[in-house]
């Protein structure tokens, strides 16, 4: 599903560079959790983004779908990121100034074609049912606490159906009941067939995925199957 | 997308309110300015409907001799100027002839129809010396001096008023609705006659026979182009001595139209300053809180850069949000503009109000647009990776 061959990745500045990720190479086969740990400024978030199409790697290529992306232009990656690719963040991202169904609707008004106002309405409403929200379509994110402000991010990660989503620290922010009740929801939409890749601090949550990426300082220093979860 | 940019910028509302009343404040005054100036534009395409160059203006002030007895002295002065040989023609006038101060006019009722028609009392050769164009029917001749009813020479305006646009109107009678006994016979139409210039409007206009009686103190003059200034003071000398005692004035219509022209100009060019200041300042703002609103925005943008949009996308969302504010403010300014042409402000056509308004929303949107096309290009490069880990 995602493949990243022989990845680097440089932060150049006009006085520093610095070598974010070096030699990565890694194989996510549709329909696995994966969970990537490691300590602080090692390299996860970059690691997602270029999963995501949201950053170009500085050497090797990135892979998805079995295509070779690397060298797309800014409307495929935007095409694919939209119809491929949920994402789901730490802070959660979303826009004060619009409602909860608003917010859910975002990824697809970027769909071209096939989407017109009541169907985007009609799927962001099935979104929000799906994360339990569906009685908090008209509030403002302000109005929301921490975890129904994540279930709205997870509703507008899968308004799309993508069939992968990248999830960075998605309960970094929650107490851990909050967590669970999120990680319960990703557990069923990895159930349901999407493929997931969450980055987290969490020990006890990462043991809850079906593989487990360990980085240290930009390189991977661990990948293992967690036998339990598989 | 449209509908959800109007969600984006009717929840932020009290965010934008002020920049709103900016917008709506430079609306209405570039309707009020681009209203003045196709007023003014409409005007100056009409014709005036007579000739001002070379025409000289000879004010007679006859103190307190009666009318009746400077008549004749008046006639001996005309015909005195027409021998000389540098003057084409000579008309005897009141004295609101073009471009002077003086104006004689009334609201009579003729046909039902109530409106301004100006009155000028001139003899036989006025429309001669003025070059005024007879459209239909003929100018007075001397042998209308004794006709009961009197013989009237109308601008189209006028008949266009009374008897529909178009309609014929010589032979017609002119009924005052408020005094049957007033009547008058329409002999000939002319064209358009803007006394004041250029850029005023196109008038009613009744020109009537000037009798003995009447205080028609201008002898307007056509001169052979190039008469210089020492024929003037030849000619103003032997008049003065013909009439002894009267104050005896010249002036140069050209130049009078030129001072008159000043009074219409100097206004529409004040305003157009004011209003290009105005539209200046609205400009920096917009640009000044895009560029703020893009800055404090950068996280919102890295989101949708992730959920899919282009950076093209990106780009139209930042002009997209500044044309859903644009139309906010207009809607609003469009209602307060349109209540001129309802409820008939300043007597205008609405059709000045109406293109008044099409110019200044389309101006609005183009200044709009050019703002919002700098910041929102930047809004467009910003790396998504980047703005995201920011947040």
């Amino acid at each position: 599903m995602i493949s990243l061959n022989n990845i680097e990745k440089v932060y150049r500045t006009s006085s520093i560079e610095t070598l974010a990720l070096a030699n990565i190479n890694l194989h996510i086969k549709a329909g696995e959790f994966v969970s990537i740990m490691g300590p602080s400024g090692c390299g996860k978030s970059t690691l997602l983004n270029l999963m995501g199409l949201l950053d170009e790697p500085s050497r090797g290529t990135v892979e998805v779908g079995g295509q070779v992306v690397t060298q797309y232009r800014d409307k495929e990656l935007a095409r694919l990121r939209n119809q491929n690719i949920g994402f789901i963040f730490q802070s959660f991202h979303l826009i004060n100034d619009l409602s909860v169904l608003d917010n859910v609707e975002i990824p697809l008004l970027y769909r071209k074609g096939d989407s017109t106002g009541p169907s985007r309405r009609k799927l962001a409403e099935e979104a929000l049912e799906r994360v339990g929200l569906s009685n908090r379509m008209k509030h403002f994110p302000n109005q929301l606490s921490g975890g129904q402000k994540q279930r709205v991010a997870i509703a507008r990660a899968i308004v799309g159906r993508p069939s992968i989503i990248l999830a960075d620290e998605p309960t970094g922010n929650l107490d851990s009941a909050m967590g669970n009740e999120i990680m319960n929801i990703l557990q069923g939409l990895n159930t349901d067939g999407a493929t997931i890749v969450m980055v987290t601090h969490d020990e006890t949550m990462a043991k809850k995925t079906h593989r487990l990426v360990r980085l240290f300082d930009g390189s991977m220093v661990g990948d293992s199957i967690l036998m339990s979860n598989a | 997308m449209i509908r959800h940019l109007f969600t984006l910028i009717w929840n932020k509302k009290r965010t934008h309110a002020l920049l709103l009343i900016e917008i709506l404040a430079s609306f209405l005054v570039l309707f009020g300015v681009t209203s003045l100036i196709i007023y003014n534009f409409r005007n100056y395409a009409e014709p005036v409907g007579f000739n001002y160059q070379n025409r000289w203006a000879i004010s007679m002030d006859w103190g307190d001799m009666p009318d009746s007895v400077s008549y004749p002295l008046r006639q001996q002065l005309k015909q005195r100027v027409l021998a000389y040989p540098q003057v084409i023609a000579a008309s005897i006038s009141s004295g609101n002839y073009p471009f002077s101060n003086s104006t004689s006019n009334g609201r009579p009722r003729y046909n039902g129809v109530q409106f301004n028609v100006f009155n000028y009392f001139v003899d036989p050769d006025y429309a001669k010396t003025l070059e005024m164009a007879v459209l239909e029917g003929r100018w007075y001749d001397r042998a209308d001096e004794s006709t009961v009813v009197p013989q009237v020479v109308v601008t189209r305006d006028l008949i266009d008023k009374v008897f529909g646009k178009g309609q014929p109107g010589v032979g017609k009678l002119l009924i005052n609705d408020e005094d049957k006994k007033d009547k008058k016979r329409i002999i000939g139409v002319v064209g358009n006659f803007k006394q004041d210039g250029e850029f005023s409007p196109t008038t009613s206009c009744i020109f009537y026979r000037a009798s003995k009686t009447d205080w028609s103190n201008v002898l307007l003059v056509q001169v052979q182009p190039g008469t210089d200034a020492a024929f003037e003071g030849n000619m103003m000398r032997e008049l003065g001595q013909m009439v002894k005692g009267w104050n005896l004035e010249v002036s140069y219509l050209a130049d009078q139209r030129v001072s008159k022209q000043r009074f219409t100009l100097v206004p529409m060019i004040i305003f157009l300053v004011v209003s290009t200041f105005l539209l200046i300042n609205v400009a920096l703002g917009l640009f000044g809180v895009l560029n703020v609103s893009i800055t404090r925005r950068r996280g919102e943008i890295g989101l949708r850069r992730a959920l899919g949009a282009t950076e093209g996308s990106i780009s139209r969302q930042f002009v997209g949000e500044i044309w859903v504010l644009a139309t906010f403010a207009l809607v609003l300014g469009l209602i307060l503009a349109a209540q001129f042409p309802l409820m008939n402000v300043f007597d205008l056509d609405a059709s000045v109000y109406l293109t008044a308004m099409v110019v200044s929303v389309l101006v609005i949107y183009l200044i709009v647009t050019l703002c919002a096309l700098y910041p929102s290009r930047q809004a467009a490069t910003i790396q998504p990776a980047t703005a995201l880990h920011e947040e």
